[in-house]
């Protein structure tokens, strides 16, 4: 009987890959998986450029300069030591200014900016009369902060709403889909239990928007390190856990998929008005750090929020709303969040079986 | 297992309004019409019967399987909907095959008996071009074409002459016939009479959500006694056989044929007259023959329904 179902699921699989990905329908799904991978593209072609402008500076300089010699530079040198220790600049803005001294009073003071580049950070000089008043370094790799970029995309665009929209636009279609188009009876005629159709289809809908949102994740993770050299490309994958994280934020992408998934299958089969069922959804995800401890387990965004590897800080002064939002204030271990996910996907697949279960075909009343 | 397709006390409301009501039925093997005008209930009658609505009371039974045992029913029955809406971007072929795969056969079994199939509804040639492209008339093929692909036993078919050209409906009842003819159950429904007429072996007449008489027609008209049977007898004498035939009690009226060829009696007793035809026929009257008149499905819907909506 088992493998009665098992070829019955493949069949259900095969008719339902082909609709999913070749639906006219379905095209804004693919739009939106790929938005994330143009905002990693076009950050990656801004930062070469960037990077291109900071070797320029380096070999434009009269010394062929090191990080510490960037590092050397502190406020109150004089330009001679500047000078001494960095060479001529080869970016340099001069001009005078005025300078309030007093009540009423100012002075003329004669204001100076240097730029100065190892060939991968860029040092900032101003400087006030001869003095140095300020020296900043900008650094062009910066690993922590990109990771943390990358986090925030992952976490507010990719989880909450490319990979939410993206399972509403398959998962709400998989039955819905077709009553709209008027061919689900084709399933109901045939010699198959409804709850291995449903599960058939589920594992289609799974299928498609792992593989469409899994390769957005692949390319976004090539996107994000193209700007860097092959060195610095080594040391985030190998030893700074880069592949690691890599790999996690492909199984929270699955996860997601699954946990949205059955949510939307759910709703599909329950509402004929999707705008109803998305909008609670999208609120009871929304409001869920504000929820009760029990009320909590019964939402996707709970248990894939603690699988993140990289914890998005919260900027000083935000509000104690907004910081609730971006930290997780009650994370729970990885197992227990892999099984709570899997849990709220079972309960919502028994659901569905029931519904298609009793379901009847009158396509006049849609 | 029952070897009959049982409706017992069968009643489906959608809401408020009446589906059927209070449907008793045991339908026999060979071809069953369901006739009656539109929204008396057939479509609702078909859907019960397959599972695609649930009654609101009442047991189906289809040689012996449940409704909700979709696994066991579909393995012998197939139908085809009136739904003229088909997944999108499927060939001809590749309709019929994906959903005998969901059976669970072989691929190659699938392929066969999804080639067997359109070969079965003459669909060869256009087998391999996408649904979307068929006239009216192909699209009700490919899906009698899908709803005969796996041999069921109990065919249901809505409709299905709908579209078709003269030379396809002829393709089409000879077919009927000959999977009744290997003992299947073949349930058509059709407002189209002389079709039904054709091609039944017995009739369930539905009128208003109800089963207003079924079994075999001249059995159904048998039981009509308010309407008196009429009778064509072609003869050489008409005029003398009118005469002759004023004079029996069982006659209540007798009319010459507009050829001149023949005379329509109607009685209330045909038995006697058939009786007492042989009397007749040894006055000298040259009969020619002598056939009944209204034991068609025609004459028994306008009996039992009216004549609304009646396409002849």
């Amino acid at each position: 009987m088992t493998r009665l179902w098992w070829a019955q699921v493949k069949a259900v699989i095969r008719l339902e890959l082909k609709k999913t990905f070749f639906a006219k329908r379905g095209l804004w799904i693919y739009a939106v998986a790929a938005l994330p991978v143009l905002l990693f593209i076009a950050y990656a072609v801004a930062m070469s450029n960037e990077q291109h402008k900071t070797v320029k500076i380096a070999h434009g300089g009269q010394k062929q300069l090191s990080y510490q010699d960037l590092l050397a530079i502190k406020s109150g040198m004089a330009r001679n030591e500047v000078l001494a220790i960095l060479g001529k600049p080869p970016v340099n803005f001069h001009w005078t200014g005025r300078r309030p001294t007093g009540p009423g009073a100012d002075e003329e003071v004669f204001r100076e900016d240097y730029q100065y580049s190892d060939g991968q950070n860029d040092l900032y000089v101003s400087l006030a009369d001869g003095k140095v008043e300020s020296a900043h370094i900008r650094e062009g790799y910066n690993l922590g902060q990109d990771a943390v970029m990358f986090a925030g995309v992952f976490q507010f665009f990719f989880l909450r709403l490319a990979i939410f929209f993206g399972c509403l636009g398959i998962f709400m279609n998989l039955f819905r889909g077709e009553v709209l188009d008027k061919s689900l009876h084709f399933y109901f005629l045939a010699p198959i239990r409804r709850e291995v159709l449903m599960a058939g289809k589920f594992l289609a809908g799974l299928l498609a928007t792992c593989t469409i949102f899994v390769t957005s994740e692949v390319l976004q993770t090539i996107a994000f390190l193209w700007h860097f050299n092959p060195h610095m490309r080594d040391v985030y994958l190998y030893h700074n856990h880069g592949l690691e994280h890599a790999a996690v934020y492909v199984g929270v992408t699955i996860l997601a998929c699954l946990g949205y998934g059955a949510f939307f299958l759910v709703a599909g089969i329950l509402f004929r008005n999707p705008i109803i069922p998305t909008l609670a959804i999208l609120v009871w995800e929304g409001i869920n750090p504000f929820l009760p401890a029990v009320l909590k387990q019964f939402s996707v965004i709970y248990y894939v929020k603690s699988l993140c590897p990289v914890e998005i800080p919260v900027p000083p002064g935000t509000p104690g709303l907004f910081a609730l939002l971006i930290s997780n204030a009650d994370p729970i271990s990885a197992p227990v969040a892999v099984f709570g996910i899997i849990v709220v996907t079972c309960v919502a697949l028994a659901v569905s079986s029931a519904q298609v279960r009793r379901m009847e075909i009158n396509y006049t009343s849609e | 297992m029952t070897e009959r397709i049982i409706f017992e006390d069968v009643s489906k409301f959608y809401g408020e309004i009446l589906g059927v009501n209070r449907v008793n039925l045991s339908i026999p093997p060979g071809i069953t019409s369901l006739v009656g005008p539109n929204g008396s209930g057939k479509t609702t009658l078909m859907n019960l019967m397959t599972g695609l609505v649930k009654p609101s009371c009442g047991r189906i039974e289809v040689l012996g399987y449940t409704t909700d045992d979709p696994e066991n029913l579909f393995k012998l029955v197939g139908y085809s909907t009136q739904f003229d809406a088909f997944p999108k971007g499927l060939t001809g072929f590749q309709f019929i095959y994906s959903y005998l795969c969901l059976s669970g056969v072989s691929l190659s079994d699938a392929e066969r008996a999804a080639w067997q199939a359109i070969e079965r509804v003459n669909m060869m040639d256009a087998a391999s071009r996408k649904i979307a492209g068929y006239s009216k008339g192909m699209r009700q093929r490919i899906r009698l074409a899908q709803a005969l692909a796996h041999n069921p036993k109990v065919i249901v078919l809505d409709e299905p002459l709908n579209g078709l050209d003269p030379l396809a409906r002829a393709e089409m009842i000879a077919l009927f016939r000959a999977c009744a003819a290997q003992g299947c159950y073949v349930i058509i429904s059709s407002h189209i009479l002389h079709e039904v007429d054709i091609i039944s072996d017995q009739v369930i007449l539905l009128s208003n959500g109800y089963v207003v008489a079924e079994g075999q027609i001249q059995s159904v008209r048998k039981e009509i006694q308010e309407h008196p049977t009429q009778i064509l007898i072609r003869c050489d004498r008409p005029r003398e056989l009118a005469a002759k035939l004023f004079e029996a009690e069982y006659t209540i009226e007798a009319s010459i044929h507009k050829d001149g060829r023949g005379l329509l009696l109607k009685t209330r007793d045909a038995d006697r007259f058939y009786l007492a035809m042989n009397q007749l026929a040894l006055n000298g009257i040259h009969i020619e023959s002598i056939a009944p008149a209204d034991d068609d499905v025609l004459s028994v819907y306008e009996y039992l329904i009216g004549n609304e909506e009646v396409i002849r």
